[in-house]
């Protein structure tokens, strides 16, 4: 503390004292919390500013339904951020007020909150995956447009089918597995081929376009409205995971799982620091600890709020 | 060296108890209902995807603006808060206008050959068609 020096101490004895303060007006835990939020603020803005551009300037961008997301699912995900949200700062009340069964409580019903928001997350990726959208190639189904290299594709993904189902014929089948077949074979013969055949030889450039959008739209038919269930082969049998033709479905991909991962992952530091905090004891000493990861958990609450509407409702 | 532990702001003191928050989180979930409306039949703009496009970011921006003022206590911090936040948050717009020349106009550049291989939406798919249908059309007219 640094006192106003003056010579003449006597004259200026009522004066104002003026503090002397060695750093910014906040303990440093919090300083460093912020510092780190504040690069948080650009790494997210960065993704999220990737997305938008990337987005706009796409000439084609699914939407939600033909992507199989679900807004309401996507809206009971936010409900549940800002009700942990909610029980953070009522955990760092109770804390304050040094109640600290509440307290824990409080952060127990956070940690159960953030696990529901990942368990529908997964739920939400499985569902992805399981209509072969992946952000990765060799496992991605997703083709930008019904062209000959997707055509190809879906042959491909008929004779492997075919050829595993006919390596069990020669043992003992089942009746759906024969039926199985019997449907490989025929969409092999009768509707593949033909369409192959078609954008090989035919002169008409919208005979051969078109021939190739009955198989894709047959596959599955890009509806797109609310509510709208599309009725392909994929979904007719969902064991066939014939590969999808989506306008922009590729890129899609990328940034959907790129945003929410790392969301996610965000997600799931905060739901660890949350089970450290339980057999601790959560008195007003803690406070600032409290202050600390519930500014963290709001951040994360935060993200979410502009990742639903852009990637649910855009 | 000790942490210095000014008058005010670092004290803890309730900003404004549960009813403060109660209030807050109810308007929270008023407007997440909102954002979510633009999804119902009942959005009147359902031609114009923009004025939902900016309804949306509004709506978020102000629950993000809440979020920030009262759960993380930033309307009552001193104002340090301008210093950590504001460059924090112009780097994020620059990061994103950088990217708009390269990345966001990158279609305008393109050549036909590129095109070719791009992704196409369903209606440009079918006007090429509608098209190439009539260029057909006349060729077949004129050789009759």
């Amino acid at each position: 503390m640094a006192e106003h020096a003056n010579a003449s101490g006597e004259e200026h004895a009522h004066h104002v004292k003026l503090e002397y303060q060695p750093a910014l007006p906040l303990n440093n835990g919090k300083l460093i919390m912020w510092l780190f939020l504040s690069t948080e603020i650009m790494f997210f803005a960065g993704l999220i500013g990737t997305y938008i551009v990337l987005r706009f300037g796409a000439p084609a961008w699914p939407k939600p339904h033909d992507v199989h997301l679900s807004e309401p699912i996507g809206a009971a995900n936010t409900f549940i951020l800002i009700c942990s949200s909610v029980t953070v700062v009522l955990a760092l009340e109770a804390a304050l007020a040094n109640k600290d069964k509440l307290a824990k409580g409080f952060t127990l019903v956070t940690l159960v909150l953030g696990s529901l928001f990942l368990g529908i997350k997964g739920y939400e990726y499985n569902a992805k995956f399981n209509h072969g959208i992946y952000p990765w190639a060799p496992h991605g189904q997703v083709y930008d447009r019904a062209d000959p290299y997707y055509t190809s594709a879906v042959r491909t993904r008929l004779t492997a089918l075919r050829a595993d189902l006919e390596a069990r014929a020669s043992g003992e089948i089942t009746e759906e597995e024969r039926e199985r077949l019997t449907l490989c074979t025929n969409l092999l013969e009768n509707t593949v081929k033909p369409v192959e055949l078609t954008a090989a030889t035919s002169t008409s450039l919208v005979e051969r376009q078109a021939a190739m959008e009955k198989l894709a739209d047959m596959v599955m038919p890009l509806g797109g409205g609310h509510g709208d269930e599309s009725h392909g082969l994929n979904d007719e049998h969902h064991w066939l995971q014939l590969p999808v033709r989506i306008p922009g479905g590729q890129l899609w991909a990328s940034t959907y799982f790129l945003l929410t991962g790392f969301h996610a992952i965000h997600v799931l530091v905060g739901l660890i620091v949350f089970a450290m905090m339980l057999p601790m004891k959560l008195d007003s000493s803690r406070a600032n600890f409290i202050e600390n990861i519930g500014l963290y958990w709001h951040f994360v609450d935060l993200v979410w709020i502009f990742l639903f509407p852009l990637l649910y409702l855009f | 060296m000790s942490e210095p532990h000014a008058s005010g702001s670092d004290g803890h003191d309730s900003h404004g108890g549960m009813a403060k928050y109660a209030y807050v989180f109810i308007a929270l979930c008023v407007l997440t209902t909102a954002s979510f409306f633009t999804y119902s039949s009942a959005w009147p703009y359902q031609d114009q995807p923009a004025v939902g496009w900016a309804f949306m970011m509004a709506v978020s921006c102000t629950k993000a603006m809440l979020v920030i003022l009262f759960f993380m206590h930033v309307k009552y911090e001193a104002n340090w808060k301008y210093v950590l936040t504001i460059p924090a948050g112009m780097m994020s717009i620059f990061l994103m206008l950088a990217l708009v020349p390269d990345i966001g106009l990158r279609t305008r550049h393109y050549s036909e050959e590129r095109w070719s291989a791009a992704s196409v939406p369903q209606s440009m798919a079918e006007h090429h068609a509608e098209e190439d249908h009539e260029a057909a059309s006349a060729e077949t007219a004129e050789d009759h």
